[in-house]
């Protein structure tokens, strides 16, 4: 078996609008490997989100369309299974929690409810769940009573005090970070292989933050579980993962362990990320961002996306897309500056 | 508890929106132009018999006195008397009524139970075959006259193939069962008659199946847009994310969210199908009080039409604070205070 969990080879992405074909992942190359941590960061728009929800096959068809590229999973390309089947996957192998604890939990039902299913669905295989109208069946309820067990245990173990008496309370008597934590929970239910984090702090409170970035790097440790991370804040990252990647305009433009991204960045548009955090020897007004916007996906800018904006432009960037490049070790970037052309 | 005060006060309120329900249709009834008197007394009725009869039912007082007369017998459950046939209103309702009523429930249980599942295809098969198959049985069903549709079931199904009597609430030969509510079908279970269940059945399908067709397609269409809808929150998303089966997603946790939309439609729904039973009941000589409200009106009987808006109001005003009540059983967010 290879050393990669997740290989997204090349994933071409569109969209069919009224304005026109967006292409929101034009080749994103990303690799997480098994036991990993890794951050997936960029500003809004660039395709994170996007790129983590082609995992599980959850991007809306149509408009959406992948036009190229691979999704392997252990090998196994996950965009030519046939629907049950990504069903049973998603189940087994698959965690995702996103970014707005309030409107990702159902509202008309009980934590319970909802754990319990998580919990019943995400059994392996062998033992299959009886339909509803088979609940009065003996061992529908001991299988009900089973999950019920463990959704009790989930909720300790992501840190939700009282979870017993908790469990029976529905959603909007929850706060926003005790919400989080139980959709944590229902991703964790079923001990997946790879858990993909939609950015799952971001709409919560710094404390709450902190919390619940702990808790995800106490579960990493405890449940050996891989991590994709998606993100935005290049705090979040610095702190919970061990590899990055760097997004711009539908593409990775760079992939690092997170120590040599933050000391060395070497894309243009990643040394301006860095810039753009403020320090606490940032000058008042001395914060520098990057010049210009990112492009309209409709009519992207040919050869690198990023050439528009970016301070040390060639020729060639503005034809050529380029290629991935290795800096050192796993440090690489897709940039021409590195390339044999410059 | 909150709840027990909240269902008080509702209750309660009911009393004031009957007061203006009442002096409304009075009013109307009473002021529009005509008179009930020289309809009653006949043509050839002399000046002086219809001053009589003016006097025997009071109508030579002024009209709030009039109205007031009329209030204090209902509250000793006195309906008054037709002018026309001279029958106790009271008797006619608790005849009437019931009819109606079964007719209207049957028909919007039959519209639930084929709008409700009908929505939720169309919604998983969004634009494709199924739905249009839905779009079209419903828009069919609700473009055509029910009148005409009610003829056409009654050809069909009743005199050519046989399948179901042509009109009426119940065998003329055999006697109905003992009258407990005069609900046919809840008094046959109740004397745990099967044969005569079976016959309000039959007689029941076909005039209840064309009064819902109005009714199922508003109800097809609203679950449709509301499964839609619900479909596209993030927790349907997130509850697909970890491997929760669609089908369970849809039957259990989106069709509850999309049912809150279409409960408001369904109670709607019995107030119009109530009130628009007569046309059916006058095909299918369905002995309700669509008919006999109709010839009330006719008349300018107003004694039978304030027992008829009366009951309307008590029933309509009942369905609202049954739908509200439920509208929290979905919905746990909705407290009653």
């Amino acid at each position: 078996m290879s050393d990669n969990l997740l290989d997204i080879q090349n994933l071409h992405l569109e969209f069919h609008t009224y304005d026109g074909v967006a292409k929101v992942l034009a080749g994103v190359d990303l690799t997480v490997r098994r036991g990993d941590v890794v951050g997936l960061v960029g500003e809004t728009g660039c395709g994170k989100s996007m790129t983590a929800l082609a995992v599980p096959r959850l991007i809306p068809m149509p408009p959406g369309k992948i036009t190229a590229g691979q999704v392997l999973f252990n090998g196994e390309d996950l965009l030519a299974k046939p629907d049950d089947a990504m069903e049973q996957f998603r189940a087994q192998h698959l965690g995702m929690i996103f970014q707005d604890p309030t409107t990702n939990l159902n509202p008309l039902f009980t934590i319970r409810e909802q754990l319990v299913d998580a919990v019943l669905y995400q059994r392996a295989n062998d033992q299959r769940v009886p339909g509803r109208w088979l609940g009065w069946l003996p061992s529908a309820k001991q299988m009900r009573k089973e999950a019920y067990d463990r959704a009790v245990e989930l909720m300790r173990l992501v840190g939700i005090p009282d979870g017993d008496k908790r469990i029976h309370e529905y959603p909007h008597q929850f706060s926003g970070g005790m919400r989080q934590r139980v959709l944590i929970a229902m991703a964790l239910a079923g001990e997946p292989d790879l858990l993909i984090a939609d950015e799952p702090t971001t709409a919560l409170d710094v404390t709450i933050q902190a919390q619940i970035l702990r808790l995800i790097k106490s579960l990493v440790k405890q449940f050996n579980l891989t991590v994709l991370l998606i993100t935005h804040n290049l705090g979040v990252v610095a702190k919970t993962c061990e590899t990055v990647a760097v997004m711009y305009a539908g593409r990775v433009i760079e992939k690092a362990p997170v120590r040599e991204l933050f000391k060395n960045p070497q894309h243009p548009y990643t040394q301006g990320l860095i810039n753009a955090v403020p320090t606490k020897y940032t000058q008042r007004g001395g914060l520098e961002g990057i010049p210009g916007l990112i492009p309209n996906l409709i009519d992207a800018p040919p050869g690198c996306r990023f050439h528009p904006r970016c301070p040390h432009v060639m020729d060639v960037c503005r034809e050529v897309v380029p290629g991935e490049f290795w800096i050192a070790g796993e440090h690489s970037v897709y940039c021409h500056l590195y390339g044999d052309e410059a | 508890m909150n709840l027990r005060y909240y269902l008080m006060r509702r209750i309660f309120l009911i009393i004031p929106t009957l007061i203006g329900l009442s002096v409304l249709t009075f009013s109307i009834a009473r002021l529009v132009p005509g008179d009930p008197v020289g309809l009653a007394a006949g043509p050839q009725a002399t000046p002086e018999i219809r001053e009589t009869f003016r006097r025997n039912f009071g109508l030579d007082k002024p009209l709030p006195v009039q109205y007031l007369t009329y209030m204090q017998g209902i509250f000793r459950g006195d309906f008054g008397e037709s002018l026309y046939s001279r029958r106790d209103v009271f008797e006619d309702l608790k005849r009437f009524f019931p009819a109606t009523f079964e007719l209207t429930v049957m028909a919007i249980f039959i519209a639930t139970v084929l709008g409700v599942p009908a929505g939720v295809v169309s919604a998983m098969y969004r634009n494709r075959i199924p739905d249009h198959i839905s779009r079209v049985i419903s828009l069919f069903f609700v473009s055509f006259p029910a009148f005409w549709l009610a003829m056409i079931f009654q050809t069909v199904l009743g005199r050519e193939l046989g399948l179901v009597p042509i009109g009426r609430r119940f065998s003329i030969v055999e006697a109905p069962p003992n009258t407990v509510s005069g609900l046919y079908i809840l008094d046959s279970i109740i004397a745990r008659d099967l044969d005569s269940l079976w016959l309000s059945l039959r007689h029941i399908f076909v005039p209840a199946l064309v009064l819902s067709f109005s009714a199922l397609a508003s109800i097809t269409r609203i679950t449709r847009a509301s499964m839609i809808e619900t479909l596209e929150k993030d927790f349907v998303r997130m509850e697909r994310a970890i491997g929760i089966p669609y089908q369970l997603i849809i039957t259990k946790y989106v069709l509850r969210n999309a049912f809150i939309a279409t409960l408001t439609v369904i109670s709607l729904n019995f107030g119009w199908l109530m009130a628009g039973a007569v046309l059916i009941e006058t095909i299918f000589d369905w002995p309700g009080l669509g008919l006999y409200a109709v010839e009330s009106s006719l008349s300018l009987d107003f004694q039978p039409i304030m027992g008829i808006t009366i009951i309307y109001g008590v029933v309509f005003s009942t369905i609202n604070i049954i739908t509200d009540m439920l509208y929290g059983v979905l919905d746990p967010r909705i407290r009653y205070g």
